[in-house]
């Protein structure tokens, strides 16, 4: 659907040079949610608007549905964009006109007989569950009806690809997660492609099934969100999956190793075997369950009193059984 | 009393009438030049810098000079549009004239709060630049715009005052003849009354209208 070949960006501001994006190239397919996530200042809300060209690939092509964007006129990149809507951060809604007319926006600016908006806005109003605030104005919505209304009008010219620019975070939680289930199901409904770029873990863990982290204009690690998750393998991946479990300094002495199951390894009582099989003392600093597009990924950080010898095979025995771990500190 | 009254209805119908077909006038010049003053701009959506450079420059070059130099400077050119150079209709030339490099700056600071972030939207959406500055800019602008076509109205009505100096006739005149020329204070305190009334009333609905309009 969206494919990505060696995209640069390179911002030029007088004699400075900062290149955003380097050599990136990812690949989207029909379907997916793909989400792209990264620190700020890494170059992710560049590479959103490099695919619509709200901003120019300094180098590098970008094929959507097989056309290259990179190389559209203006008359062909505007009809290509009625294919690919975007929502933003802040809505971008037009403030002078109703919830409905902004839904209609994208139907008026081509000739559309006006029975066909109405049937066409009075639908998604319905879709977003907003059927009764029509005639209001978006000064009179919360966030969320925003956003809401931002999706309706994105989905209004029919667009085979959803781009998400911060589209949530500008949300509480609890609105957040109502407008990353109407995408989800908006996924699974229409088949609707969806790239989203956030800086929230949650936003991917909850509804991108395939990820790319962004650091300093690179991609640094992409695949399958369920697999960067329990085998990160960079430091900024690492990051922003380990931020949450933040263990005090005091409580790591003596041999700590972080454990990470999948699907494969979350059933086996890992724990009573090692201390079966090796004759050691495990004890448990922290850990947690988490569902990632409804699958278990276990993380538990735990200390054994052992020498260095039986640590190696310990280890060992962990990799045999599907369960990464790695050693956070030595005894 | 009566007498006052008299000399007040034909002077205050040819403001009006000077006011508001030179207000007509400069919206319609001047609402498309601060447009292309916004829309030109080198980040925006019809980038062309020269354009931009040399409107900019003639819109200051106009708005530098005095306006009883400007009507003087202009005799010319008021002749060869209206084929006079004296009356009200004459003194519209000179009235649109700078009104209209006023009212375009008016429009460019008003097209210029327009968040950026709804251009990007209708960018993205495929609209043309001309959808855009129609669908997105002005009737967002719009409140904005309305205050800035107040502000413009009551300027014009000081500059008539000016223009009627000149042989343009309306209250200005009316006060310079009679109140000032012919020391008749009471001539002279009716007129002001009345601009004062009319300056009050434009800017009120002005007000009001802009209120309405505005959704934010």
């Amino acid at each position: 659907m969206i494919k990505i070949n060696n995209l640069s960006k390179i911002y030029t501001k007088g004699k400075n040079e900062v290149a955003a994006l380097k050599d990136i190239n990812l690949q989207v397919a029909k379907g997916d949610i793909y989400g792209i996530i990264g620190l700020s200042g890494a170059g992710k809300s560049s590479l959103i608007r490099c695919i619509n060209r709200l901003e120019e690939p300094t180098t590098g092509d970008i094929y959507v549905n097989g056309i290259n964007i990179v190389t559209l006129k203006d008359k062909e990149l505007r009809s290509a964009r009625k294919k690919m809507s975007m929502i933003f951060q802040n809505f971008n809604l037009l403030n002078s006109k109703t919830v409905f007319e902004n839904i209609a926006f994208p139907l008026r600016l081509i000739k559309i007989p006006e029975q066909k908006i109405q049937e066409k806005a009075t639908e998604l109003l319905k879709l977003v569950e907003l059927n009764d605030k029509s005639n209001s104005y978006p000064s009179q919505l919360s966030g969320g009806q925003k956003q809401r209304v931002g999706i309706a009008r994105a989905l209004a010219s029919e667009p085979d690809v959803l781009l998400c620019d911060e589209a949530t975070s500008a949300l509480d939680p609890k609105t957040t997660h109502q407008i990353l289930s109407l995408l989800k199901n908006i996924n699974k409904q229409l088949g609707l492609t969806i790239v989203i770029i956030t800086h929230e873990m949650d936003v991917i863990k909850e509804i991108c099934n395939r990820v790319a982290i962004l650091g300093g204009g690179y991609v640094l690690e992409k695949g399958n969100t369920i697999d960067i998750f329990s085998k990160p393998g960079n430091k900024t991946t690492k990051h922003f999956i380990e931020d949450q479990q933040k263990i005090p300094e005091k409580m790591l002495s003596g041999n700590i190793l972080n454990l990470s199951f999948t699907d494969g390894s979350a059933n086996i009582p890992i724990i009573s075997k090692i201390t079966r099989e090796f004759n050691v003392d495990v004890n448990i600093v922290s850990g947690k369950i988490e569902y990632i597009q409804e699958k278990q990924i276990g993380k538990l950080t735990i200390q054994i009193d052992t020498d260095r010898h039986k640590l190696l095979d310990i280890i060992d025995y962990l990799n045999k059984n599907h369960v990464k771990a790695e050693v956070i500190n030595h005894g | 009393m009566a007498n006052i009254i008299s000399l007040l209805i034909p002077s205050l119908q040819e403001t009006l009438y000077m006011v508001f077909i030179s207000t007509l006038l400069t919206v319609l010049f001047g609402l498309p030049l601060g447009i292309i003053l916004v829309t030109s701009d080198e980040n925006h959506i019809l980038p062309n810098k020269s354009l931009n450079t040399i409107l900019s420059w003639i819109i200051n070059v106009t708005r530098s000079l005095p306006f009883i130099i400007l009507i003087i400077f202009i005799l010319p050119f008021t002749r060869w549009v209206v084929g006079t150079t004296i009356g009200t209709t004459a003194a519209i030339v000179p009235l649109v004239i700078a009104a209209t490099p006023f009212f375009a700056r008016i429009v460019e600071t008003s097209i210029r709060e327009v968040d950026w972030g709804v251009v990007e939207a209708s960018i993205s959406m495929g609209a043309t630049p001309a959808q855009i500055i129609v669908r997105v800019l002005i009737p967002e602008a719009m409140s904005s715009l309305v205050l800035g076509i107040t502000i413009t109205l009551i300027n014009i009505i000081g500059y008539s005052a000016m223009a009627g100096t000149v042989g343009g006739g309306g209250l200005g005149d009316l006060a310079f003849r009679y109140g000032y020329q012919r020391f008749q204070n009471d001539v002279m305190f009716a007129t002001i009354i009345v601009l004062i009334i009319l300056v009050q009333t434009i800017q009120s609905f002005g007000n009001h209208l802009a209120q309405k309009i505005n959704k934010n």
